[in-house]
C-alpha cells in the first residue's frame, strides 16, 4: 500500500487515480492518432510515488540514449509537469511524417524542435484538460518547453529539490505503422498530492 | 475574399491553418505571438482572426481581452490545444465568437470562418 504524506491510500484510490489518468492519456493518444493517422497502443499507466531522485534513476534505466522531451507545467488545484517524451532517433520519424516538405527558410534543428513542441502541446493539453473537465477545474499552463539531452540529464535543473515527494504516472506507448514509441510522464508535486486524491474519492 | 490574420506561435500549426484558409480563396498574414499579432490589427485590419491561446511574450486571453477593450468589431476564433470547458467559457466571455481545438478539422474551421463572415 502506498502512503502519501504518511496516510495510507488505499488500493481503490490508487486505482480511481490510475483511470482518472487512463482517461487523460487515451484523450491524449486519440489526438496523436489524428494528427498522424496511425493506430496508437498505449500501455496501462504505473502509478509510483517517488522522490526527485528515483525519478532520475528510473529516466536513466531506460538507456543511455538522448530523449526528446515536451514539458507542459501546470497549476490550479493542484500543480506539477506533464511530458511527452521520446527517444531522439525515432523522434525524427515523426517529424518526418507530419512536417512532410521542409519550410526552406528554417534549419533542421527548429523544424524538429518547433514540431515536436507542437505535438507536445496538443497531446499533453489533451491528457490534461480531460482531468481537468472530469474534475469541473481549471489548469493554468506555461508555454511548453522542449528539451533533448542524454537520459540521465534530462530530468536535472527543474527547479525541483531532490528529496521533493511526487506521484510519477507513466504511460508507455507504440505508434505501431511509424515504429515509434515513447512515454507519457505526468508527475504531481507533494503538496498536491492530498487534493489531487481527495479530488479522485469526490469523482 | 477576405483576409484573415493567423496570430499562432507554432510554425507547423500556421502552415496547416494557413494552407486551409487558403484553399477557402482567402488571404493569409501571420503573426507569431499576440504582441506582434495586435500591432497587425491596427495596421493590416483584417476581416477575421485566428488565435492561439498559449504563446510567448502575450498570450490569447490578453489578445481578447485588448481587442474587447478596444471596442473591436472583428470576429476573433480562438484555436487552441487546450480542450478544457472552463478555457472555452473564458474565451466566448472574453468575446470571442467561436473556438476549436487542434489539430481543427478543415470542415470544422470553413464552417466558423463562414459564419462570421456572413458569407
Amino acid at each position: 500500500m502506498m502512503t502519501i504524506h504518511s496516510k495510507p491510500v488505499s488500493d481503490r484510490q490508487i486505482e480511481a487515480l490510475r483511470e482518472l489518468i487512463n482517461i487523460g492519456v487515451g484523450k491524449g493518444a486519440a489526438i496523436l492518432n489524428t494528427m498522424l493517422s496511425s493506430h496508437i497502443v498505449l500501455q496501462v499507466p504505473q502509478l509510483t510515488l517517488m522522490d526527485m531522485e528515483d525519478l532520475a534513476a528510473e529516466i536513466a534505466a531506460l538507456g543511455s540514449e538522448k530523449l526528446s522531451m515536451v514539458a507542459l507545467k501546470f497549476d490550479g488545484e493542484f500543480s506539477g509537469s506533464a511530458e511527452l517524451m521520446f527517444p531522439s532517433e525515432t523522434a525524427m520519424t515523426l517529424v518526418d511524417t507530419l512536417v512532410g516538405e521542409a519550410p526552406l527558410d528554417m534549419d533542421v534543428d527548429s523544424i524538429r524542435s518547433g514540431t515536436l513542441c507542437e505535438i507536445g502541446n496538443v497531446v499533453l493539453n489533451g491528457v490534461m484538460g480531460s482531468i481537468s473537465n472530469i474534475f469541473s477545474s481549471h489548469f493554468n499552463y506555461s508555454v511548453p518547453e522542449y528539451i533533448e539531452d542524454l537520459s540521465e540529464n534530462i530530468f536535472l535543473d527543474r527547479g525541483v529539490a531532490p528529496q521533493t515527494t511526487i506521484l510519477l504516472a507513466k504511460t508507455r506507448f507504440l505508434i505501431e505503422t511509424l515504429d515509434v514509441d515513447g512515454d507519457i510522464i505526468l508527475f504531481f508535486e507533494s503538496g498536491a498530492l492530498d487534493r489531487l486524491m481527495e479530488m479522485t474519492e469526490a469523482i | 475574399m477576405a483576409k484573415l490574420l493567423l496570430i499562432d506561435d507554432s510554425w507547423l500549426t500556421r502552415r496547416g491553418l494557413s494552407g486551409m484558409v487558403s484553399d477557402m480563396g482567402h488571404t493569409v498574414i501571420e503573426a507569431e505571438n499576440g504582441k506582434v499579432g495586435l500591432e497587425m490589427v491596427k495596421n493590416e485590419n483584417p476581416d477575421c482572426i485566428l488565435l492561439d491561446l498559449l504563446m510567448p511574450e502575450m498570450d490569447g486571453y490578453e489578445v481578447l481581452t485588448r481587442l474587447a477593450a478596444s471596442k473591436n468589431q472583428i470576429p476573433v476564433l480562438v484555436c487552441t490545444a487546450d480542450i478544457q470547458n472552463t478555457a472555452r467559457q473564458k474565451c466566448l466571455a472574453l468575446g470571442a465568437a467561436g473556438f476549436l481545438n487542434k489539430p481543427p478539422k478543415e470542415e470544422e474551421l470553413k464552417g466558423l470562418i463562414t459564419k462570421v463572415l456572413g458569407e
